[in-house]
């Protein structure tokens, strides 16, 4: 056998490439040579341009120089395939009142299955609008390709496949809550108690992580790095390795520490990486993070709030898949009764766009997987809405409370615990 | 490599559309694990950012990322290797799925040697590097190299002689 058939069968094989690979590394690439050279505005931007496909290359007059400089980020992030639809609605968001309400899920707008939790357990509801109860469990969050779900009841954690299968079982010595499964598929982290606990996708390694937290969901790093952001129970945030240690208690070494917001209830950590979101009632903070994928940990930077309307609060914020624009909704206290509004801060911005405001109180919000549609919950009158980013048409569909409750009369409205992966 | 040092963005981006390809397929050649190899690209590419600064620009990039490539592909395959033994078990991991075609007896022979002698094999016959380079990059004796090459090379023989009656038959 001569070396070159070898080589040519090793240059001519087929071999399988998760999709958008190159796009993604070209993006982090471009982000990390921006990062390099964040003095020179004028340069990220030829770097945008000469990095984003089917764009081509600029060459920014000087008298706009300082302008990109101001945009560079969100140029950058609204050229990224998820941020197109961001693009769509800068600047053409307009007030709009709720529409008029579908009688039932039929099928989910933009495709995509929801994992929801009901008083009677969490369901999976498929792109058709078909549904299927997993089980008891009072908790349940999607694996990231969907194929999964780790779902919690009283100290029990489990991984479940969207069918009911269980995979397998493990039983803490306190009551599991939030697991959160790592983007890599490897990991879960999860809360037995006040203690913050990882294992292994396949039940194995339970490992203590911290002995007490805060009742925030963790949240893990998306650069596929192993770390963990949690609030400890002085509220600091803090990154944590995966790993266990070879001290004593096997606790890996937290890697970074930063004070969180006044009474956080929910962290995000997305934006490739780069944003972890803090939630809490009255605030909503973007803390920024270094990318410093080589060292193999992450690091604080600076911290920036996200300004609310006054006199308002947060009932739930997330971040886009891939973007840096963030949806929130909030609640106005007035006189005269509750108002509840979903807004949009555009990926840099500091002011919000607003997409809908209703009567009463809205409850959590969820992007699309693709990032084009928002799912808020409308509790009052049993409603989902499906909001989109761009131009397509809000849609509203009613009766959510009996659809996930059949045969009762009064049940309770459920939560959307997760939106993934279409497929 | 010198524009690219300067600050220029589109002379990072032709460095990236010129070696990503290359430094994928050869991440995954040794990993067989996409999702691994995606990481391993991409780590090499962040690690050229942030050495542009210190990188000699009389030596070729293209050597220097291979390098780069290949170490972490083998350090990946050796602690996967590692959590196999401890884990004892296949887990519920979330591999991707599977390629309608990965590529017939060769592949799976390459597969099926140590992470060692699949990447001098990538390096040597895929990238076309000579031993001696190879024994710099990955820091081994030259004659470790042209070993792991041959004991390498002696289970594709044969692979590729089935690939060659599995063709013939056709």
């Amino acid at each position: 056998m001569s070396s070159d058939r070898i080589g040519r069968a090793l240059r001519a094989t087929a071999i399988p490439e998760p999709p958008e690979a190159e796009e993604r590394g070209r993006r982090m690439v471009a982000a990390a040579f921006a990062e390099r050279k964040s003095s020179d505005a004028s340069g990220r931007s030829e770097l945008w341009g000469a990095m984003t496909p089917q764009t081509s290359e600029r060459r920014p007059l000087p008298r706009l120089a300082l302008a990109l400089g101001i945009a560079t980020l969100l140029a950058a992030l609204l050229l990224s395939p998820a941020g197109a639809a961001v693009r769509d609605w800068v600047g053409d968001v307009v007030e709009s009142p709720a529409p008029k309400p579908e009688p039932e899920l039929a099928r989910i707008p933009g495709g995509g299955r929801l994992l929801v939790q009901s008083a009677v357990g969490p369901w999976v509801v498929q792109p058709d609008g078909s549904r299927r109860l997993l089980g008891d469990y009072e908790e349940a969050t999607w694996s990231p390709r969907g194929l999964f779900v780790a779902a919690a009841k009283g100290r029990t954690l489990s991984a479940v496949e969207p069918g009911g299968t269980p995979h397998w079982s493990l039983t803490a010595a306190a009551r599991v809550r939030d697991p959160r499964w790592s983007p890599s598929g490897y990991r879960i982290a999860y809360r037995a108690g006040d203690e913050l606990r990882i294992v292994a996708g396949d039940g194995t390694g339970d490992h203590l992580v911290n002995p007490d937290t805060a009742p925030v969901a963790p949240a893990w790093s998306p650069f596929g790095t192993p770390e963990v952001a949690y609030v400890n129970a002085e509220g600091q945030l803090r990154i944590a390795g995966s790993e266990k240690s070879a001290s004593r208690s096997g606790a890996p070494p937290d890697m970074a520490g930063a004070a969180a917001g006044r009474d956080v209830t929910r962290i995000e950590w997305g934006a490739e990486g780069r944003l972890i979101l803090e939630v809490s009632p009255s605030q909503l903070h973007l803390q920024r993070m270094r990318l410093s994928k080589l060292e193999g940990r992450s690091e604080f930077g600076p911290r920036t709030e996200l300004a609310i309307p006054p006199g308002t609060s947060v009932v739930d914020a997330a971040l886009a898949p891939e973007t840096q624009a963030v949806a929130t909704v909030v609640t106005h206290w007035r006189d005269h009764g509750t108002n509840s509004e979903v807004l949009v801060f555009p990926p840099g911005a500091a002011k919000p766009r607003s997409l809908l405001t209703v009567p009463g109180s809205l409850g959590e919000v969820a992007w699309s997987p693709d990032g084009h549609r928002l799912l808020v919950a409308w509790p009052g009158p049993s409603q989902w809405l499906f909001l989109p980013v761009g131009r397509a048409r809000p849609r509203a569909v009613a009766n959510i409370s009996t659809a996930f409750a059949p045969g009762e009369r009064s049940a309770s409205f459920p939560r959307v615990e997760g939106w993934c992966c279409a497929r | 490599m010198r524009e690219a040092q300067a600050g220029s963005g589109a002379a990072m981006a032709r460095l990236y559309s010129l070696h990503w390809r290359g430094a994928y397929r050869a991440a995954y050649l040794v990993v067989h694990d996409a999702s691994a190899a995606e990481d391993i690209a991409q780590d090499a590419f962040l690690a050229g950012v942030a050495a542009l600064d210190r990188f000699d620009r009389r030596r070729p990039f293209r050597p220097w990322l291979h390098r780069i490539v290949v170490n972490r592909a083998l350090d990946w395959a050796r602690r996967e290797a590692l959590r196999r033994r401890v884990d004892g078990a296949e887990s519920v991991f979330e591999p991707l799925p599977p390629p309608e075609e990965i590529g017939g007896e060769l592949m799976a022979a390459l597969k099926e040697l140590p992470a060692e002698q699949r990447a001098v094999v990538v390096l040597r016959h895929l990238l076309e590097y000579t031993p001696g380079e190879i024994a710099r990059m990955l820091e081994l004796p030259r004659g470790t190299v042209n070993s792991r090459l041959r004991r390498g090379l002696d289970r594709l023989r044969e692979a590729a002689e089935a690939d060659s009656f599995a063709e013939e038959g056709r």
